[in-house]
């Protein structure tokens, strides 16, 4: 039998995910069907994983409940994806989402900034379309699976933001659309932050099928951070890629959630950004927002996304 | 010009490239929703005895398994060395010794960068495999027999053979070059984030989900290290490309009817890093399709090609493709 007390020390961030989760069903409230979401979670959460036939009969109130919170959840998601699709596809063809992929419920928004980048190398080219594409499909399947309920997209800036996050790291006029290097690092920021996300989601997620399609989504988007990354070693941009792995740090807490490209030294690259266990981090919603809005306290605007993030999951956390 | 008007006409959006690209990415998305509606998954499992007893530490030390192979494949690549016995023994009581590795070699690299790799990943894969002994504690399987060898009859080069990458009866070194260890990592790796990605939805803890969640995660930047470098090498070794799409369809051939796997050959001017479905989802594997994979059949058995005396565990079938 697997040691419960051992998981609970070990992964003591799923206890931070367990609470996320309550909060989650909070904010969409229903009372009582919360309260039969939560008795359905435990059923089926971390307290009986060596269970032979963990077999759960949720009620009807108990899976809308599951449902309206997964619904805040790929919502917060939907707000990631516009970010860093528009970011993508106004580099690599210069040209954002159309408006038929931004549409839905909230405060919709413009784009700030974006810029076809001259990409020297056709490889860096290459692989810029390739997530441009994939970003957009990412956007598309969030809006399908969620319908009417998808958020519109929020005012974002890919411009000022990058520069302020610049300045933060130590990188004077930092601009993504100038160079090969400069948009690499612009994707190594965004990057990191949306794989982080999406796995500190996956366990937040109760709905079967939207499991899976998270999956699916941060196995993805740690492709696309894998590639951008041993694009940045190769060519031996390591320094600055440090300098904007700590401004993220600096932004989401205590905990060092963040790794630049470099190993201990030149025998061994650190592409994967993963802790003593290697395992990829998970960052939780308010610690992402934290890097979004370029701010570290608990806020609801700011940076990448000037006038917030639409949807009930829209604050920053409390981490500095 | 408007943005649609833009968009349609790069490559990859409507109508003709992402129906070419959506011929090569399964329309998987459905397929996903039917297995996630089964609950717990048990209906993944050609065994129907395991269907039965699935827990989450049987599925964790199904992924255990994998883990002692890559981190001897990158151990031996990098460093000339396997696993430590400390990390192969069974957790039980009584321990018992892992069972032997028809030895690799340290790879001949030329190029720093893949040695560095190739050392990262290692040190990767021997923390995953340390961390799944950890949770698994007394109930962690031994490292079962794993062939990472180099002669003409080893699983690398039957493997090789069978996908055509060489001629019958000639071995697949890959430890001789750069190109030859990513070849083996590429056949490796894109598997492995599959198997995670099909043990996600199985797994009933939360905890475990979010744990498999990262290693998943892991095991993509890993095989994107991996697709990245081979790509930028077929800029000076065109070949490069050939191969990896046979070893691509090597793999599709043996895990039953769906073209679930994808080279690394750019559609057009769009690369082709990432193996995702028209929805820019990665795909998952059924722990059947897995071993069909690492077995080299593609039929229901329980050992051949890299485990030639079978996985450790209750899930050690692969399926009837």
């Amino acid at each position: 039998m697997i040691d419960q007390e051992k998981i609970a020390t070990v992964l003591d961030a799923a206890a931070l995910r367990s609470a996320e989760r309550r909060r989650f069903l909070s904010l969409v409230g229903r009372g009582g069907a919360a309260a039969g979401g939560l008795a359905l979670l435990s059923a089926c959460g971390g307290s009986s994983s060596g269970s032979a036939t963990p077999t759960p009969t949720p009620s009807a109130t108990s899976t809308s409940s599951i449902e309206a919170a997964d619904i805040s959840i790929l919502n917060y998601a939907l707000n990631l994806e516009y970010l860093s699709a528009q970011y993508f596809s106004w580099a690599a063809q210069g040209s954002g989402l159309p408006s038929s992929d931004t549409s839905g419920t909230g405060t919709p928004g413009s784009v700030t900034g974006g810029t076809q980048v001259t990409f020297a190398d056709p490889i860096v080219a290459a692989c810029a379309r390739e997530i441009a594409r994939d970003e957009r499909a990412h956007v598309e399947y969030l809006r399908a699976q969620l319908g009417s309920a998808a958020v519109a997209m929020p005012a974002i800036d890919i411009s000022n933001a990058f520069a302020a996050l610049g300045q933060i790291a130590g990188v004077a006029s930092f601009n993504p659309y100038s160079s090969d290097e400069n948009f690499l690092y612009g994707a190594f920021i965004l990057k990191d932050v949306i794989v982080t996300a999406y796995k500190g989601l996956a366990p937040l997620v109760g709905t079967p099928a939207w499991i899976a399609g998270v999956a699916g989504i941060l196995g993805a988007e740690s492709y696309h951070g894998g590639l951008i990354r041993t694009l940045l070693y190769q060519k031996g941009f390591t320094v600055t890629a440090t300098k904007f792995s700590d401004a993220r740090d600096s932004l989401d807490g205590s905990t060092d959630l963040d790794q630049g490209i470099a190993g201990a030294d030149s025998s061994i690259s650190n592409v994967a950004p993963v802790d003593g266990n290697g395992i990829v981090f998970s960052r939780s919603t308010g610690q992402a927002l934290n890097i979004f809005f370029l701010n570290k306290a608990s806020t609801t605007s700011g940076g990448f996304f000037p006038s917030g993030v639409n949807g009930t999951v829209n604050a920053s956390a409390a981490s500095g | 010009m408007t943005q649609d008007e833009r968009l349609a006409g790069t490559p990859g959006t409507p109508p003709e490239t992402a129906g070419e690209r959506s011929d090569d990415r399964r329309a998987f998305f459905a397929a996903a929703i039917g297995a996630a509606a089964i609950g717990t998954g048990a209906f993944l499992f050609a065994d129907p005895l395991s269907a039965q007893t699935i827990t989450d530490a049987d599925v964790l030390n199904f992924a255990l398994n994998l883990e002692y192979l890559q981190a001897n494949y990158y151990g031996y690549a990098s460093a000339g060395a396997g696993l430590a016995t400390a990390d192969t023994q069974s957790g039980a009581a009584t321990p018992t010794p892992g069972s032997s590795v028809t030895p690799g070699r340290q790879a001949t690299f030329s190029d720093a960068t893949v040695a560095a790799y190739a050392k990262e990943m290692a040190a990767d894969q021997l923390a995953q495999v340390r961390f799944l002994r950890t949770q698994l504690a007394t109930s962690a399987v031994a490292q079962p027999a794993i062939d990472l060898g180099y002669s003409a009859t080893s699983a690398f080069s039957v493997m090789a053979q069978n996908a055509g990458l060489v001629g019958s009866g000639v071995a697949f070194d890959p430890y001789a070059s750069d190109a030859n260890f990513l070849l083996g990592a590429f056949f490796l790796q894109d598997i492995a984030v599959s198997a995670y990605q099909g043990m996600v939805s199985l797994l009933t803890s939360q905890s475990y989900r979010e744990a498999v969640g990262g290693l998943m995660a892991t095991e993509a930047y890993h095989a994107a290290l991996v697709r990245t470098t081979l790509y930028q090498k077929s800029v000076a070794t065109p070949a490069l490309l050939d191969q990896v799409n046979t070893i691509s369809n090597y793999r599709d051939s043996l895990d039953g009817g769906s073209d679930d796997d994808q080279g690394i050959s750019p559609v057009g001017s769009v690369a082709n890093i990432a193996p995702v479905d028209s929805n820019g989802n990665t795909f998952p594997r059924a722990s059947g399709a897995v071993l069909n994979i690492l077995f080299l059949t593609r039929i229901s058995t329980t050992k051949g090609g890299f485990f030639p005396g079978g996985v450790n565990g209750n899930i050690t079938t692969s399926a009837a493709s």
